[in-house]
């Protein structure tokens, strides 16, 4: 079989944007720079609220101002920090209320693609969707819909940017904004991105790494693998986008623990203790980790799918197979990646390739406020 | 001749005409291509240890079963069709007891075969393009470097040692897998022209003789194990009235 480095040549190619047709309303300008990897796939912006630059600034301005919580001191951006990749660097984190929240903080990175389902359960069906619960909720923004668009009203600057986006101020116009805003929040330019796009090479630690992370071992003609991509999409690093398959059990916990997870959507028993497939892009920068941050550090991480796999009914079959280990040495019951040291470093160096500085200190997902205040004080 | 019996012998011309054409303007109709998924003849039931392992001990279950179709064409007396960017990934863990592939409003009395390929082309699984249900980043591709999983079977057997997990995915070029099937309408409804398939699973283990899941419960890139799987393609898909 051949080898496909015609990807290097398909990323050179430039992004290809697939929008689902929509006009946008005329006073507003279609986000026009806005490029994405090819290797990323396609997306779909909903037709009811396509890009807009309008829409975007207003989102980016509502996700950064505390205005949006009860007590005007919480904004979504509280426990989505740029720098540390839209995540709050908590175990869990805290709101309006100061009871800590049940979950980790999420990523808000690449929300176009993988699974279009939100929230560790996937119970919100659109970032629209998404939106207005944090507001609303009493432990994470604790505020009225009716006395925020009282509040968005009285503020001249905001009664313009709505105006222009979205024809006036509402709920609804303010999800738009907010989801609108997300979606611009791509990162894809990472050391692992220039490495796809023939740029870099990377070091051989981290090369063997990639290696492990994309591979499903199989002793019978030996071949290692961390198994990592059998979740992990392969450019996204996400989990999968088609039909449930980016919800799994990752084997955190045993039969009596799970969370009923996904099947607190679904209903079905077979989804008790799935979670949603994060996406690794900033990996290194968004401990602690998983939906309840219970590492803190990314070799906790490996140590807990080489060593620390947790059984249950649920559990993936995958986890449980990937033993590197042929069939006559394999022990039913134990289930272990059997990685060596050096490999679990070298799948850590690995994910730290996926950090993206530009993105992480890019400009436009910047706190608007600030820049603000930066042009006045010159 | 009257003016009275020219426009009577027009009338009746054209109502024959009319009627002619009616009569022969065949049914255009989308046509639902629909494959039902069985275990040995029986619809297949998700998650549920209630399958016999073929050549062996213990019973399994299925947990997920997908796989790729492609290049999907129609031949006839009424000529060729054939579907643009056609990759299919079915899979049967839907609300209806079948997936469908949708093709364009045609005649379907036209055509008496149908063509496809089980799996993906190595054209097509020699790229990274995205077209059809091809998809870099879906839980098909084993990577860039070696292209889509053909089918993936994932569950687990039970027998008197416990419990086995159930890993087959398989798919190389070469077990790419041309086939086709007799084409007819099984049932016509006033939007849509009906065309029934089965898919057999239990054909992947039983082609080179039945498989015995516990002395191999998993097939990934051994290419001969592949192709005792993939020795079943053939028989897996059946045409249905
Ligand atoms: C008090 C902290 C806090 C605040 C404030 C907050 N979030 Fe979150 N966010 C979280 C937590 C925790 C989760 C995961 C919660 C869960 O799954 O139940 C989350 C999840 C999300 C997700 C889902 C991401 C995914 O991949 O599924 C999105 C989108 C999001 N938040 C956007 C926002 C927006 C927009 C705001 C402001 C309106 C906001 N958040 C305010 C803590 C917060
Ligand atoms: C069977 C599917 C599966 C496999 C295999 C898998 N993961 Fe995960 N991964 C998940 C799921 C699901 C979560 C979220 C789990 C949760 O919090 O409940 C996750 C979470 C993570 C997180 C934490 C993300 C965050 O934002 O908190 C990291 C890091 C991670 N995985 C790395 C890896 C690495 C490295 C490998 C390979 C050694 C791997 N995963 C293999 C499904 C998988």
């Amino acid at each position: 079989m051949s080898k496909k480095f015609v990807i290097a040549a398909l990323l050179l190619a430039g992004g290809a944007v697939y929008f689902l047709a929509g006009m946008p309303r005329k006073a507003t300008t279609p986000l026009a720079d806005f490029t994405v990897p090819f290797v990323y796939g396609h997306f779909q912006v909903p037709k009811e609220n396509p890009l807009t630059k309008e829409g975007v600034a207003l989102g980016r301005r509502l996700f950064y101002d505390p205005r949006l919580s009860g007590n005007n001191e919480i904004s979504c951006a509280t426990c989505h920090q740029q720098a540390l990749g839209f995540t709050d660097g908590l175990k869990a984190s805290v709101g309006a209320s100061g009871v800590p929240l049940s979950f980790n903080s999420m990523a808000l990175t690449n929300l176009l693609w993988g699974p279009q389902r939100f929230f560790w359960d996937g119970r919100s069906v659109s970032l629209e969707d998404q939106a207005l619960n944090p507001i609303q909720h009493p432990d994470e923004m604790a505020q009225d819909l009716d006395a925020l668009m009282d509040e968005l009203a009285e503020d001249e600057t905001y009664k313009a940017l709505f105006d222009t986006a979205y024809g006036g101020i509402s709920p609804e116009a303010v999800a738009m904004a907010l989801a609108s805003f997300q979606r611009t929040l791509v990162s894809a330019n990472s050391r692992y991105d220039q490495y796809l796009r023939g740029e870099i090479s990377l070091t051989p630690e981290e090369e063997k790494g990639r290696k492990l992370f994309m591979a499903h071992p199989d002793a019978k003609v030996a071949q290692k693998g961390g198994n990592c991509i059998d979740c992990h999409s392969q450019f996204l690093t996400s989990g999968f986008s088609t039909a449930l398959d980016g919800f799994s059990n990752n084997g955190l916990d045993g039969e009596d623990g799970l969370l009923p997870g996904l099947s607190a959507v679904t209903g079905k028993a077979a989804h008790r203790g799935f979670f949603k497939t994060p996406s690794l892009r900033n990996i290194a920068v968004t401990a602690p980790y998983m939906h309840d941050g219970r590492f803190d550090t990314l070799e906790e991480v490996l140590d807990h799918y080489d060593s620390g796999i947790k059984d249950s009914s649920t559990l993936s079959p995958l986890i449980v197979e990937a033993d590197n280990q042929p069939l006559d040495r394999r022990q039913r019951g134990q289930i272990s990646l059997n990685l060596t040291a050096d490999e679990k470093k070298a799948i850590i160096a690995f994910l730290h390739t996926l950090t993206d500085e530009d993105f992480l200190t890019d400009p436009r997902f910047s706190n608007p406020f600030e820049e603000e205040a930066g042009d006045d004080a010159r | 001749m009257t003016r009275a019996k020219t426009l009577l012998a027009v009338t009746i011309l054209s109502a024959a005409l009319l009627w002619v054409f009616l009569e022969m303007k065949p049914a255009v109709k989308p046509i639902s291509l629909r494959f039902h998924a069985l275990v040995d003849g029986e619809p297949l039931v998700l998650d549920d240890m209630r399958y016999q392992n073929p050549g062996g001990d213990g019973q399994f279950k299925v947990r997920d079963f997908q796989f790729y179709l492609s290049n999907i064409r129609l031949t006839g007396p009424g000529g060729d069709y054939v579907l643009p960017d056609s990759y299919h990934l079915l899979r049967f863990d839907g609300d209806q007891p079948y997936t469908e592939i949708r093709l364009p409003a045609m005649d379907a009395s036209a055509f008496d075969a149908i063509h496809w390929g089980i799996g993906v082309d190595p054209e097509a699984n020699g790229t990274i393009k995205i077209t059809g249900d091809l998809d870099p980043n879906n839980r098909m591709a084993w990577n860039w470097q070696v292209g889509y999983k053909f089918i993936l079977f994932e569950g687990g057997l039970e027998d008197s040692e416990g419990f086995l997990p159930l890993v087959y995915h398989v798919g190389f070029d070469e077990n790419y897998t041309p086939q086709s099937l007799p084409f007819a309408a099984a049932a016509e409804s006033g939007e849509e022209t009906i065309v029934r398939f089965t898919v057999d699973i239990a054909a992947l283990f039983r082609a080179d003789g039945p498989l015995d899941m516990v002395t191999t419960p998993s097939v990934k890139f051994d290419r001969d194990d592949a192709a005792r799987i993939a020795a079943g393609f053939p028989n897996m898909i059946s045409a249905s009235q």
